[in-house]
């Protein structure tokens, strides 16, 4: 239980900022609303990702399944930082 | 066992293993938050009897009030001044400034002054006890770190929160009266999934709410670094903080003519009563001072004005929360936090609902508890750990804020340590009460007394003001201000609350197999 804490902790955070860069980068907003969707997403996007590593069985998935969505995340990241 | 269930039981497992971590502090933080919704009104309480009473129709004065303040200190240029003007809770003004005290250091110092004639009529940090609870909600009383951790729990309650409605989401219209009496383990069940259920708009906003004010930190860093190259001040310009400030001139300045700057702001600002104002660099040429208020009008509107006292000029104005949506959006999550928007019905019912968060955390202890107990744990140790810590923590912290409240209105109004002498107090009791259940043998009866215990300290609060205080309390109510009849009628709810779960939670007369349990428990602990 701990490690699916530890790692779930990390890569909610991990994915809450990237995910939550990716839509302030592509929504044409104002800057301050931007700031404040990201506000309003992150955390939920947080606690969703460790509910979401407690799910996964074995050990394997949980370290696999969250990466699969944060390392494509993390590219967009970057390439929308490259483009910006 | 297919896939479902087997992610089913992980879940469900994740859920008591969270609940269990994070029971002790999460307790704390939903009993004195439930308690720091009448924060205004248990100040009032606390002081407003023992401080002579204003007959005077005269305007409200600031100039008066800084005068007290040089002619009685040396006020520290580089710390904020705080003036909270009258409210409807209060007829003073309260002071907030540092103070040089020699050796170069400075000492924190709160005033309470007569709003017409600025004289001095109380020390504010005599009458403490309501701050001292509400610290406790927002970081335990921990300097610096405490607010970190409190915000991690409140993570893990969202996880909580998350986990509970994924696992009862099948039930959640079926069950939805289900309240089985005959099974201990199923009545604490139902409860827990019946107050969680209904409360659920209530708990998200709270864990969301919770989590923006303690961790906001981590995506601020986070903003700053990655979309603007770690420049922390484009990033608050942009979140509407970007407010002006001027540098100190070390010359010297007479603070004069602040009450024509508050006669202005209540102009500019449309706004008959100011909420407070805030003095920079006070005594310095460069001295300013900033109006606030809530606009009345709408919901999470705030106004402020700013100006520099030396020539009155207007530095910033802003009637519409700086015409920014982050400021905006943080100003509507503070309301939905605190519940100020609604009078005193919502706030009632925010500290019930908060109140039966604090039963569902008992009962999710309790389940494991009695799960465990069942399985016939080798872990005994851990069993009796989580009992003690379930008794002495819950139920102690409940104690320790009755006898807080007894303390904050037996002791001496000017008595010099009174604010020591209660937390110290409160944190001797919560140690005792922790330490007692380690070693108590019986401990369901132990709860059970204690429980009673607690709900009669609540109750005597009550009986206990009209004998120590009466004559402050009539003369209050003469003045319109009903602070004393809100905490008193809140403290007999918490009582009879408390009473309620002592008397229902403990069967009249235990089982054989509950005997044996209790047998079981007692010889273990002797171990």
């Amino acid at each position: 239980m701990f490690v699916k804490t530890l790692y779930g902790l990390l890569m909610g955070l991990l994915l809450s900022i990237s995910l939550v860069l990716n839509i302030n980068l592509l929504v044409p907003i104002d800057e301050d609303a931007r700031l404040l969707m990201g506000l309003l997403l992150a955390f939920p996007i947080w606690a969703a990702t460790i509910t979401w590593c407690y799910f996964l069985e074995p050990i394997k998935q949980i370290l696999k399944k969250p990466l699969l969505v944060l390392v494509p995340s993390f590219i967009c990241n970057l390439l929308l930082l490259f483009l910006r | 066992m297919n896939k479902q269930n087997y992610s089913l039981k992980a879940i469900t497992h994740a859920h008591a293993w969270v609940g269990l971590v994070i029971s002790s502090v999460l307790f704390i933080v939903f009993f004195a938050g439930s308690i720091s919704l009448f924060r205004d009104n248990i100040i009032a309480w606390e002081r407003a009897p023992h401080l002579s009473t204003q007959s005077s129709t005269a305007a409200l004065s600031l100039d008066n009030t800084v005068t007290q303040i040089t002619n009685n200190y040396d006020v520290n240029m580089h710390h904020r001044m705080f003036l909270i003007f009258p409210t409807a809770h209060s007829n003073y003004i309260d002071a907030y400034y540092g103070e040089h005290i020699e050796g170069g250091e400075e000492h924190d110092i709160h005033t309470v002054h007569n709003q017409h004639t600025g004289e001095i009529v109380g020390n504010g940090s005599l009458f403490d006890f309501s701050n001292f609870i509400y610290e406790l909600h927002i970081n335990l009383k921990i300097p610096g770190y405490g607010k970190y951790i409190v915000g991690i729990v409140t993570l893990f309650f969202f996880v909580a929160l998350l986990t509970g409605v994924v696992i009862h989401w099948r039930k959640i219209i079926k069950n939805f009266f289900q309240y089985r009496t005959k099974g201990k383990k199923d009545s604490y069940l139902d409860a827990h999934n019946l107050i969680g259920v209904m409360g659920l708009p209530f708990h998200i906003m709270y864990a969301f709410t919770g989590l923006v004010f303690n961790l906001v930190l981590v995506y601020q860093i986070a903003y700053a670094v990655v979309l603007y190259q770690g420049d922390q001040d484009k990033l608050l310009q942009a979140a509407g903080y970007g407010e002006v400030h001027i540098e100190e001139t070390n010359t010297p300045q007479a603070m004069v003519g602040l009450d024509d700057l508050y006669q202005d702001a209540q102009t500019q600002l449309g706004v008959e009563k100011l909420g407070y104002a805030l003095i920079e660099h006070f005594g310095d040429e460069s001295a300013s001072i900033t109006f606030r208020v809530d606009d009345p009008n709408f919901f999470a509107t705030k106004k402020e004005i700013k100006y520099l006292i030396k020539d009155q000029s207007v530095l910033y104005k802003t009637l519409d929360n700086y015409d920014n949506q982050v400021r905006s959006g943080l100003q509507v999550i503070t309301n939905l936090h605190f519940g100020n928007f609604a009078g005193y019905g919502l706030r009632i019912l925010f500290f019930i609902l908060g109140i039966a968060t604090c039963y569902i955390i008992l009962s999710g202890n309790l389940m494991w508890i009695e799960k465990r107990m069942k399985q016939r744990v080798k872990n005994e140790f851990g069993l009796h750990f989580v009992k003690a810590m379930t008794s002495g923590v819950f139920i102690g912290f409940a104690f320790a804020v009755a006898i807080g409240f007894i303390l904050s209105r037996i002791l001496e109004p000017d008595y010099l340590l009174r604010t020591q002498f209660i937390q110290t107090a409160f944190y001797a009791i919560l140690a005792t009460a922790i330490v007692t259940s380690f070693f108590i043998k019986q401990q369901k009866r132990f709860t059970c007394l204690f429980l009673q215990l607690t709900a009669a300290c609540f109750a005597i609060v009550p009986l206990l003001d009209w004998i120590v205080a009466h004559q402050g309390i009539l003369q209050m109510v003469k003045q319109g201000y009903f602070d004393i009849i809100i905490v008193e009628m809140m403290l007999l709810i918490l009582a009879l609350l408390l009473y309620l779960i002592a008397r229902y939670s403990t069967p009249k007369t235990q089982t054989k197999t509950e005997h044996a349990f209790d047998e079981i428990d007692s010889s273990l602990s002797t171990q």
